[in-house]
């Protein structure tokens, strides 16, 4: 990936979701059954981006996670409540044949791999034998708004019709507008895959903190902007040291997040050893989950009374950080993974 | 001088305070409404009112007025147990600007006569004050106050705009600071005045906060008419008493309370997450505890020098500002240890006192309100440690 062909890559991003752009969509669609737009999904699917890291094989068009990263922050920036990340993560464990409708948004699969809060373990209880699936599932992104449901198991990959017998989901709203489901399946019926997800729930997880990096940097550019023409005493309130120095910080974190992203993704589509690509995975969660959780809650700081309405929609930022921050691994799990795979 | 016979006929600050604790628990016991505990954001009076009447028909309202005034009159020490105890159990926060604010500043500047007419109406929960202060276009630059009150023979015609007013829309009675003079220096004409929120030309829009609540609301003021006997202290010379009561307001944000209940709570959630014998999770709640325990023996020192009658210097601002950190520095650890809980919009399997999430958000404001936390680091350089510029 060239620097030209990521550009392009933001562009047509901001063809759908503009970063300057009003949030009168992602207002209108918080909170609601699905949290998006299906209409908006399938332009995203005409458009090729759940598949834009997959491999050609499985019907996806192998740019690599520079040009998936580079997307997953323009959505980010733009607060795009479609769900991108899931979709790519389920359609690496679909065969061909699945993945046409799914890649095509006419028939929404949804990954279920978690089953402990702020887990990175990589081993399954749900069981699944003889075609039928028992377990729990739980933080399924969206997950109300999907056709099936792709299920990690201790047999391995399953695929579960969401409305199937044996398949009950609750739903939890989420601060972003969004919602998380528990899946509670009893002797489901289901069908067994052959393929696994193979390190793309690593690619979830570098392309979240591509996300957070998008939230935080456009929570950034809004509190300059609101810096420089709120006035107090007499002057715009970013004439004061003590704001101009907040920001020169924030301004050294939001730069660190973006290089550890960009290193990451690099490290990641050169190859290179498993441990050292998840130990840069690692390290650039850490880092994104931690900068945006700073950069948004001083953006509201910085904007005073005005940031704590919902009226304001710096809000929104927070809000996004909140959920994404520890999804796919808090920062803290993440320096102990750091830590782990380091020590090899 | 005014006075007014309290309630609690027994003196509870002479009690040893074990027995006073004890009480204190008994209390909450037998009058804290038990569907009020731990309630899930701030509450309205319609909600909070059984407790409020409860502690009015104690005397039990105003713990650190004094007892001539109707209240407790507790040290310093026995506030800080009060504190503890309420926070433990749970006890919602009340309508408390009359309590906390406009009472004592009434002490201080107000006549004998707005003394007898307003003091026994906080007591009794027949007035719900809010603070009128802050406008659209001057928040951290407050003397830039545009809100006047024009003279109109022995009355005054009040027109302008009020935002952030917290509770404005449960008030009845508003503390206003407003313009009375355009010609000298900004600090110099203004003045206060005690608004009831009734008088015709009050309009109230609430605003919905971050919390997803109506928690504070704008005020508008069209020509009010209100009598030179609702004006507080000299003509003009209303910034002073007006610091006065930030004085109090601070005093009172600074307050270990906040701190005290979000800290139980990362309790409760390292315990919900397994991490009560995790080396990091216990150092980090550790630290946050021994910061409490340092910050109530501060507050001691200030809460005291209030008690023996004291007026509160600028260094008061050191309270609020460690606090209102301390306790959004506890929330934000909360958000560390609760995995993909921290983004959830309701609490945990719908126990209040697990929410992450809406503990991180509702600190959020500690740190704008009662003077943001930047212009209190202001006011330490320049009026603490004489710095120059
Ligand atoms: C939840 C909540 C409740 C409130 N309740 C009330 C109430 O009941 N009554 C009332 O009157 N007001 C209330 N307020 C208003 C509050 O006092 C103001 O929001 C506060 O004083 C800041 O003013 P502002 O919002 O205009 O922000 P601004 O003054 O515009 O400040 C924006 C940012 O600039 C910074 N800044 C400004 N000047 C300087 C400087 N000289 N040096 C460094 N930094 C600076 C601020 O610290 C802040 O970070 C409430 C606010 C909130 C959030």
């Amino acid at each position: 990936m060239t620097e030209s062909d990521l550009r392009l890559i933001r562009e047509s991003a901001g063809g759908i979701a503009p970063r300057t752009g009003d949030l009168k969509r992602i207002r209108a669609l918080r909170f609601t059954t699905h949290g998006f737009d299906p209409a908006i999904w399938r332009q995203i699917c005409d458009l090729g981006w759940p598949g834009l890291a997959l491999s050609e094989a499985q019907g996806g068009s192998a740019l690599g996670m520079a040009a998936f990263c580079a997307l997953a922050e323009e959505l980010g920036a733009a607060l795009v409540p479609e769900p991108l990340i899931s979709a790519a993560l389920a359609a690496s464990g679909l065969p061909e044949t699945h993945n046409a409708a799914h890649l095509a948004g006419t028939n929404l699969i949804l990954p279920a791999w978690q089953e402990q809060p702020d887990s990175l373990a990589r081993t399954w209880h749900c069981q699944c034998r003889d075609g039928r699936l028992n377990g729990r599932k739980c933080f399924v992104v969206q997950a109300a708004a999907a056709s099936s449901f792709i299920v990690t198991t201790a047999q391995g990959l399953a695929l579960v019709p969401a409305a199937g017998e044996g398949v009950q989901l609750s739903v939890e709203k989420t601060q972003d507008g969004g919602h998380f489901g528990t899946l509670d399946f009893t002797d489901a019926p289901a069908e067994p895959l052959s393929a696994d997800h193979g390190l793309a729930i690593e690619e979830a997880t570098l392309a979240t903190a591509a996300t957070l990096l998008g939230v935080a940097d456009r929570a950034f550019a809004i509190t300059l902007d609101y810096l420089k023409s709120r006035s107090q005493f007499g002057k715009p309130i970013g004439s004061f040291q003590a704001l101009q120095h907040r920001m020169a910080d924030l301004k050294i974190q939001l730069e660190l997040t973006r290089a550890s992203i960009a290193a990451a993704a690099h490290s990641y589509d050169q190859g290179g050893t498993e441990a050292l690509r998840l130990a840069a995975i690692s390290r650039a969660k850490a880092r994104a989950s931690d900068s945006a959780l700073l950069i948004t809650r001083q953006a509201i700081q910085l904007h005073g009374g005005i940031g704590y309405t919902d009226e304001a929609d710096i809000g929104l930022y927070l809000r996004k950080a909140m959920v994404l921050a520890n999804l796919y691994g808090s920062a803290a799990s993440h320096r102990a993974r750091f830590a782990a795979l380091s020590k090899i | 001088m005014f006075q007014i016979e309290p309630i609690e006929t027994r003196n509870l600050d002479e009690w040893p305070d074990d027995a006073f604790r004890s009480e204190v628990r008994q209390f909450l016991a037998s009058h804290y409404p038990p569907e009020l505990r731990f309630p899930p954001r701030r509450l309205h009076f319609s909600e909070n009112k059984p407790w409020y009447i409860a502690l009015a028909k104690a005397g039990w309202l105003t713990p650190g007025w004094p007892r001539q005034y109707g209240g407790l009159g507790l040290s310093a020490g026995k506030q800080l147990i009060l504190i503890e105890e309420y926070e433990r159990h749970g006890c919602a926060r009340l309508n408390d600007m009359g309590m906390t604010m406009i009472g004592p500043l009434l002490i201080k500047h107000g006549s004998i006569a707005q003394q007898e007419f307003f003091l026994p109406k906080i007591l009794s929960g027949a007035h719900i004050w809010a603070q009128g202060y802050s406008e659209p276009n001057a928040g951290s630059d407050l003397a830039a106050l545009r809100c006047e009150a024009i003279a109109d023979g022995a009355d005054w015609i009040i027109t302008g705009q009020k935002t952030w007013t917290t509770l404005a829309n449960d008030a009845n009675w508003i503390f206003l600071l407003v313009r009375t003079d355009k010609s000298g220096r900004k600090q110099e004409g203004i003045s206060c005045f005690l608004v009831d929120m009734s008088l015709p030309g009050i309009t109230v829009r609430p605003i919905i906060n971050l919390e997803l609540h109506d928690e504070f609301c704008e005020v508008f003021f069209d020509q009010v008419r209100v009598s030179d006997s609702c004006r507080v202290g000299e003509l003009n010379q209303g910034w002073a008493i007006a610091k006065n009561l930030l004085g109090f307001e601070r005093i009172y944000l600074g307050s270990p309370r906040q701190s005290e209940q979000a800290l139980d709570r990362l309790k409760l959630l390292g315990e919900r997450m397994n991490l009560t014998e995790d080396a990091f999770f216990i150092d980090r709640f550790t630290r946050l505890q021994l910061d409490l325990e340092d910050l109530k023996c501060l507050f001691s020192h200030f809460a005291d020098q209030l008690r023996r009658g004291e007026t509160l210097g600028a260094d008061v601002s050191m309270l609020k500002l460690f606090q209102s950190e301390l306790y959004q520095r506890i929330t934000e650890a909360m958000m560390e240890f609760a995995g993909e809980f921290a983004g959830l919009l309701e609490p945990m399997g719908g126990n209040r006192e697990l929410h992450p999430g809406g503990a991180f958000i509702a600190a959020r404001p500690t740190s704008i309100y009662g003077g943001t936390n930047e212009i209190q680091r202001n006011i330490l350089a320049k009026n603490v440690l004489d710095m120059p510029g």
